[in-house]
């Protein structure tokens, strides 16, 4: 009786508390009939318990969930709910066994559509949304600047300086914060030396983003105040490769940039921070660095209960005062600002664009995949009309028939779902791997995890519901007097005729919007190869080389780049090679320009321009030609007047057009001293912001003018396959240093392709899926037509009776096609010009409303459409007008 | 008036009790062993079903107490039909009589009944 009692709060409590002794004087006396005694007795009188409370208490509770406290008429269904939805649930198994082929072309179609979408949402959730393992993600920020009178971009990257990292520290809205820079550090000891990308910290990171390492310990006070020990904590990857995953790592001593350091910690496996293997502290005082020199990123945690928005009040409280008090000092001041975002968000915020455009498009996809199912269904209950009107007529409630199609479809897309995950799964490996080596630099990773799951089957059930919606609708409707009355060959009347022309309209609608999309950006992708980049990148194999600055100080860097150059440049197969900071289509330097004898100071802007440090063949090796003047030569050196190139769009920007050769410009920020550098030469323009923006005006000094420079990218030019340059490459680079790795090896080609990936990647897919939405559309019509051309069959036999020719037939069907199709295709076209706006982004040289692409795209679906349309136009000419007419 | 029909094992609650009042096990009791035992009644689901006659009206707690009875017998509510069932039971039996009077102008249902 304790158990009973402990049972009965299974209860709603108004039932327990009125019955409670009744309850368990019937169970009392249960317990004695003579059938429950012994052991078995007691096992079966248990069992008829149990089985009797779950089915009263889920009915009570439902009753109580349902009726909201209103006591109910014993009236209700007197099954209880557990009971029906199992009855529901067998019934639909019946009905799958008892038609697999139905059963399979569902679950398969859906299971596509939903794999699809599963896939997409993975790939998006892993590198755009969630693509980051630090707990609580969305408190955390970066604090991103926009200079208007430098440019109007607004970047979170290597953006403040250590003054400003000091400021926004200090700001109420912020709990811990850090600042890092970025760099590559040699790790040396061991077989090779080895380039690794590193973040030089200022204050702790870790307690920011909120992880700690796995071994040893974080950074402590002393360790990141300039001058305290090097110390250093590596990646979980850099422990594995480096040094074999041995634990006694933690205290060891290795050379980190020709300095002994020790490592005092290693981080968890996964994605830590932008791809970096190594933390160190920034070490050098911050006070001697000037206000300008902004090449750190900050990053945040908000203090709980601030929210971003009094943040960024907060920030831009901070903005103002700073531009009040230095902007004499530092011009560029007035007006920034000063922002926080979600740190997935500012470092990934470009993709976010193409990254909604793919699941809305996968959706889309989905949503034909549905309209063709509930089709499919349609069609079958029109078979068992009879069925249903006799159930109707027996009493069955009609939401009771109508869940039982729910049910069906339900219990099909989840099983859809099943399949579409394990699709995903499979897929998103090969997908990961399209990406470009910028994002797997990140080192980030897609997987189907748990909120891909969720997703997947929050999908499915939203699937079941929609497809089940129609033919449950259908089915309520169902009038038990028409359908017996008539021979049981009526199918579902006029309603029925319009509620298959509707899906039909909305396949055709959705398949008009994914074409359109595919269309708009495959004439974008062509427009993006078309633009002639100023430049050849076919042939040009790049890569990276950092010179440590401990054994190539001051001259020796440009004497070791001297030499190279020249040895590479004595290779047969080469025709020009060259060094530079970096090469197109990176985003280069920006840098404050004066130019003499010019009243640029009272601009509202201040000028800049993109500043490229290079060797003297850089233009050859870009195949890029000098407009006048001359070219880089080995004149050019530190003793030298200082000298500088610039591209045509500086003339015109700056030089007003007059002759350049000659003038005298200044680079850098006002607060240092700013030599006059000449201008020797003018490099044609060519696209040195991407191939999508216009040419930006761009200077261009020599290497050898300068020592600063231990980090560049080399350019070699070849004649024939730019990656087979590499093994002597390397030889050559081996034969100066044997410990100086390369690394960011490309060929110019696939560095260009990257550039546009979203581009190509959003044509790709859209392509691919307009091509299936066209497949379901066609099937779709096909189904549509076949159907109405079999319920018409009478009325056809009729009119080919009374003497309709065959072109007259063959016109009722194709009529009924163009009428559905041109209907689809304004909706479909009117979707697109109203959702243009997130198309536009992606968009180059082509408007949303693109005659040309309308056209085609209305062309290509028609063409599917009548292609479709052909088979029952044909069976409808073959109608026997006897047969037709004797099935009255 | 109920809508829809009344569900077997209410029927037979309410036909129990038309025999007189009743407690809980009673009607239990009754109803076993007049299905033969086609239909238990567990206790959960006999007082739902008494719970949702009660405020349907159909049923009330009988006054007096007619079983006499000491101890744990001498606690419990006993139940009776009101007007208000008396009538839905007729109402109930006729038609369901009317359904078996068709049937049995079917021949192939005839066998199953009587």
């Amino acid at each position: 009786v304790r158990l009973f009692r402990l049972l009965l709060l299974a209860y709603p409590p108004r039932f327990r508390h009125r019955y409670r002794r009744d309850l368990e004087s019937a169970f009392e006396q249960t317990r004695r009939e003579p059938r429950h005694a012994g052991a078995g007795g007691r096992v079966r009188f248990w069992g008829f318990i149990v089985r009797d409370l779950a089915a009263a208490a889920a009915r009570l509770w439902l009753r109580q969930i349902s009726s909201r406290g209103h006591p109910s008429l014993p009236t209700q269904p007197s099954r209880n709910e557990m009971d029906t939805i199992i009855q529901d649930v067998s019934y639909a198994l019946r009905q799958f066994v008892r038609r697999p082929g139905f059963a399979a072309v569902g679950i398969l179609s859906l299971g596509l559509a939903i794999g699809a979408n599963s896939l997409i949402y993975g790939l998006v959730q892993g590198f755009v949304l969630h693509p980051f393992p630090y707990p609580d993600p969305d408190r955390l920020v970066a604090v991103g600047v926009g200079f208007p009178r430098l440019s109007n971009d607004r970047r979170y990257v290597e953006v403040l300086s250590p003054a400003e990292y000091a400021d926004i520290k200090s700001l109420r809205s912020f709990g811990p914060a850090a600042a890092f820079d970025l760099g590559n550090r040699n790790i040396s000891g061991g077989d090779v030396p080895e380039r690794v990308f590193t973040a030089l910290l200022l204050d702790d990171l870790f307690p920011v983003i909120g992880m700690a390492p796995q071994l040893g310990r974080g950074f402590t006070h002393e360790e990141l105040v300039s001058g305290g020990a090097p110390v250093a904590i590596i990646s979980n990857r850099l422990w594995h490769t480096r040094f074999g995953g041995d634990s006694g790592i933690v205290g060891r001593s290795v050379r980190i940039g020709g300095q002994s350091t020790t490592v005092v910690g290693v981080m968890p496996p996964g994605l830590i921070l932008i791809g970096t293997d190594l933390w160190l502290p920034w070490g050098e005082n911050t006070d001697a660095v000037p206000r300008n020199r902004r090449q750190f990123t900050v990053v945040a945690r908000l203090r709980p209960g601030a929210s971003i928005a009094a943040a960024n009040s907060e920030l831009a409280t901070l903005a103002g005062r700073t531009d009040q008090s230095h902007r004499g000092q530092f011009k560029e001041y007035e007006g920034w600002s000063l922002t926080a975002a979600p740190w997935a968000a500012a470092l990934l915020e470009d993709m976010r664009p193409a990254a909604f455009l793919m699941l809305g498009a996968v959706g889309l996809v989905l949503l034909i995949a549905c309209a063709n199912l509930a089709h499919l269904f349609l069609a079958r209950s029109t078979t068992r009309q009879r069925e249903l009107a006799v159930r109707l007529a027996l009493g069955a409630g009609r939401w009771r028939i109508a869940r039982h199609v729910l049910t069906e479809t339900v219990l099909l897309a989840l099983a859809g779902g099943v399949a579409g995950v394990v699709l995903a799964a499979a897929g998103i490996r090969g997908a990961t791997s399209l990406l470009p080596a910028q994002l797997q630099m990140l080192d980030l990773h897609a997987a189907i995890d748990t909120r891909v799951l969720l997703w997947s089957l929050g999908l499915a059930v939203a699937t079941g519901v929609l497809v089940g919606m129609v033919p449950a609708f259908q089915a309520t409707r169902t009038d038990p007097h028409e359908s017996l009355k008539i021979d049981g060959r009526g199918g579902l009347g006029r309603g029925g005729a319009r509620l298959r022309n509707a899906l039909v309209v909305a396949e055709v609608a959705l398949s008009v919007a994914l074409l359109l999309g595919a269309g708009l950006l495959m004439r974008t992708f062509i427009n993006i190869q078309r633009v002639d980049p100023g430049f050849e990148p076919r042939g040009v194999l790049t890569m990276r080389l950092t010179l440590p600055r401990d054994r190539y100080a001051g001259e020796a860097g440009n004497v070791f780049f001297d030499a190279l150059l020249e040895r590479l440049a004595a290779l047969p197969q080469v025709r020009a090679a060259s060094a530079s900071l970096q090469y197109p289509p990176m985003a280069a330097f920006d840098i404050q320009v004066k130019v003499e004898r010019s009243e640029s100071a009272n601009e509202a802007a201040i000028p800049s321009a993109l500043i490229t440090v290079t060797t003297p063949r850089y233009f050859e090796a870009l195949r890029v030609p000098m407009r006048s003047g001359r070219s880089f030569s080995a004149t050019d050196s530190l003793n030298a007047p200082l000298v500088a190139i610039v591209n045509q769009a500086f003339v015109e920007r700056f030089l007003g057009g007059g002759e350049p050769i000659g003038r005298r410009i200044a680079l850098g920020s006002p607060d240092r001293p700013r030599p006059w550098t000449t201008i020797v030469g003018v490099a044609a323009d060519h696209r040195n912001a991407g191939a999508t923006r216009s040419v930006r005006p761009e200077v261009y000094t020599p290497v050898r003018q300068q020592t600063d420079w231990n980090q560049l990218f080399l350019m070699v030019r070849s004649d024939g396959n730019a990656a087979a340059l590499l093994t002597s490459v390397r030889d050559a680079i081996e034969s100066l240093d044997p410990e100086q790795p390369v690394y960011l090896v490309r060929t110019l080609e696939a560095a260009v392709a990257e550039s546009s990936f979203q581009q190509s990647m959003a044509a790709l897919l859209l392509s691919i899926f307009a091509a299936v939405a066209l497949a379901l559309a066609a099937i779709g019509i096909f189904g549509v037509l076949s159907y109405s051309v079999s319920a018409r069959t009478q009325e056809i036999g009729v009119r080919i009776a009374v003497g309709a020719e065959p072109r007259h037939v063959r016109w009722l069907v194709v009529r009924q096609v163009l009428l559905l199709t041109g209907v689809g295709l304004a909706i479909g076209a009117g979707l697109v010009l109203a959702g243009g706006r997130v198309l536009t982004g992606l968009l180059f040289g082509v408007e949303v409303a693109d005659p040309a692409t309308l056209v085609t795209a209305g062309a290509v679906l028609g063409t599917v459409a009548l292609a479709a349309a052909w088979l029952p136009a044909l069976r409808a000419t073959r109608i026997d007008p006897i047969r037709a007419l004797r099935m009255e | 008036m109920p809508k829809r029909p009344l569900s077997l094992s209410v029927l037979h609650i309410m036909l129990a009790l038309a025999g007189g009042a009743k407690h809980g096990y009673a009607i239990k009791q009754d109803v076993e062993a007049r299905t033969d035992g086609g239909i238990r009644l567990g206790p959960g689901t006999l007082y739902e079903a008494i719970q949702r006659l009660e405020e349907g009206g159909l049923i009330a707690e009988a006054s007096g107490r007619t079983d006499p009875g000491n101890g744990q017998e001498a606690q419990r509510r006993y139940y009776k039909l009101t007007d208000r069932g008396w009538n839905i039971l007729r109402t109930e039996i006729r038609q369901l009589g009317l359904v078996v009077d068709q049937a049995r102008l079917h021949a192939r249902l005839r066998k199953g009944l009587a």
